[in-house]
């Protein structure tokens, strides 16, 4: 029978161990960035290229092992800001889904605002922030908050309408309210449409605060990073670079996680098995 | 309307329940069992309805009449498109009549909805895939505000055959199992009426055929008064006490058969001369109606 819980899934295949498994998971990107990585090394020393143009892998390696503690720490400063960010737009943008779901009016008088805010580009907005909340956290914070907010308001707005038709007209037979019809079909039913925007919005949750070190910070990877650029430390720049590309992908991997606990029932999430055995619960 | 008379109590799962068992001398409070009566359950006069479309009206059922009595198993027949599950949503009440009356139990249709007096299964089951089995029995319960006692979810999976599977999740379940899913959510407040909307014609000829005696079983031990809309004659008249043939649309009444085939039903039942007239006559009444 197919359980709920089977581990491993994408591209691994069966009947290896877990360790196994997780090797042909990772190996092939690893061995691709491993040879990169030794092409642009090779590159950068057989044409001489200056470290103030592009600094080689190595040197780069070496700046991330003699300031890691440091640069971890702006890192991890910086990762603050992107998440209380994400934390605060998601949570604004769902309630707000909720609100426009509920009162077709709101959503009519107030969609046709927040995609003209959305299409007005972040950097022109971000100076403002500054000048209005200082230095500190709070403006990196309120800039990730609003680039992270639309693309969860408008797949909260799509996710909430995509429901089964006949699971909606069953909810109406047994006499649901409107409310009960949102928390108990709407609201999971656009989970997967949420956690599709989750995976894009923690990513730009990232850039903004980045974006907002940059307009003025006192601390950070972005503003480590611009300092770098600035004094033509390009291995301090790099070394600020890969953090940041790691945090991203750390950020994306938790969002995964957390999304194969919750979506377990969902399409993407079924292993090739169960999607085979799909239906095969027979008595 | 006058309110049915109350002939005696039959508990829906039939177990030892002798006559007046379940009655309180004195108390005029509606009990949970379901009560035969006599007279119709399922009254429908004249009943007309249609739709405002951008193209114009379009009349969907003309003056349609006919009546269901307690416990009886009615199936309707008619050719695609002809307003088959438009008759079922205005007699579940999801629909109002443009012009006409149905009355469940001397009850305006809405209002029995509300009461949870009636039950639908849809052409799709519609669980919802992040429930078990279980859950999504009990989901119907959460969402009651007006309360009537309910049926214990678990002796429910037991009387559908689907007690090994209370943990399971739709995905993991066939076509079959998941309409039996949606049988035990119809069945779960007791329902006066259960409307069932093809609820198997999505599935393969041998799971389909499986159900046909699966619902009877079920059916058998219920004794509900069901109203089941199908395009599948030999399933009408296996399964039904009566079948109702609707016209082309606008759809009208076009024939009326009363299967003359002893209960419970088997499968042998189709080999009979009985069952292959019946099969016969309402195709040439379809014939004639389309």
């Amino acid at each position: 029978m197919a359980q709920v819980e089977a581990a491993g899934g994408g591209l691994a295949p069966k009947g290896l161990t877990k360790v196994g498994r997780v090797l042909a998971e990772v190996g092939p990107s690893a061995a691709a960035f491993v040879f990169l990585a030794a092409l642009w090394e090779g590159w950068v020393r057989f044409r001489g290229i200056p470290p103030y143009l592009l600094p080689a892998p190595s040197a780069v390696a070496a700046r991330l092992l003699a300031e890691g503690p440091t640069l971890l720490a702006e890192g991890v400063y910086t990762l603050l800001e992107a998440l209380l960010g994400f934390g605060l737009g998601g949570v604004a943008a769902i309630g707000a889904g909720v609100a426009m779901a509920q009162w077709r009016l709101l959503e009519r008088s107030l969609y046709p605002l927040a995609i003209l805010v959305k299409v007005t580009p972040i950097v022109t907005v971000a100076p403002l922030f500054i000048i209005w909340f200082g230095f500190g956290l709070l403006p990196k914070v309120l800039i990730a908050a609003l680039i992270t907010f639309f693309p969860v308001l408008v797949n909260a707005v799509t996710g909430f309408r995509a429901v089964d038709p006949a699971a909606l007209e069953f909810f109406q037979s047994i006499g649901a309210s409107k409310w009960e019809i949102f928390v108990k079909l709407r609201f999971p039913s656009s989970l997967p449409y949420l956690f599709a925007a989750f995976r894009v919005s923690v990513v730009l949750g990232l850039i903004g605060a980045v974006v907002a070190e940059w307009l003025g910070a006192d601390r950070g990877l972005g503003r480590a990073i611009l300092l770098a650029n600035q004094n033509l430390d390009m291995a301090g720049l790099f070394a600020g670079v890969f953090l940041l590309a790691l945090s991203g992908m750390g950020l994306t991997g938790l969002i995964r996680l957390w999304e194969k606990q919750v979506l377990f029932w969902h399409e993407t999430w079924l292993t090739t098995d169960e999607l085979t055995e799909r239906g095969t619960a027979d008595g | 309307m006058c309110r049915p008379k109350v002939a005696g109590p039959v508990t829906i799962l039939n177990q030892g329940a002798s006559p007046g068992q379940n009655r309180e001398p004195g108390r005029r409070r509606r009990p949970a069992i379901i009560f035969s009566v006599t007279g119709p359950l399922l009254e429908v006069r004249s009943l007309s309805k249609g739709f405002e479309l951008a193209a114009g009206y379009l009349p969907v059922l003309r003056e349609l009449s006919f009546q269901v009595g307690a416990g009886e198993f009615v199936a309707v027949v008619g050719p695609s498109g002809c307003g088959k599950t438009t008759l079922l949503r205005v007699i579940g009440g999801l629909l109002s009549p443009s012009a006409g009356k149905v009355a469940i139990a001397g009850q305006e249709p809405d209002l029995a909805r509300r009461r949870k007096e009636v039950g639908f299964v849809f052409q799709t089951p519609a669980l919802l895939p992040w429930r078990t089995v279980l859950g999504n029995i009990r989901v119907a319960l959460e969402v009651n505000r007006v309360p009537r006692p309910a049926l214990d979810p678990e002796e429910l999976l037991r009387l559908t055959g689907l007690a090994d599977f209370a943990h399971y999740y739709p995905h993991q379940l066939s076509g079959g199992m998941a309409q039996r899913v949606a049988l035990a959510r119809a069945l779960v407040f007791n329902p006066k009426l259960l409307l069932m909307d093809e609820p198997f014609s999505a599935l393969d000829e041998l799971t389909r055929s499986a159900m046909r005696y699966e619902l009877l079983r079920v059916w058998e031990q219920t004794r509900k008064t069901v109203v089941f809309v199908t395009h599948s004659i030999p399933e009408a008249v296996i399964l039904a006490d009566r079948v109702l043939v609707l016209s082309h649309r606008p759809a009208r009444l076009a024939g009326e058969l009363k299967v003359d085939l002893p209960r419970p039903r088997h499968e042998e039942m189709e080999d009979s001369a009985s069952f292959r007239e019946a099969v016969r006559w309402l195709k040439s009444r379809l014939r004639a109606a389309a």
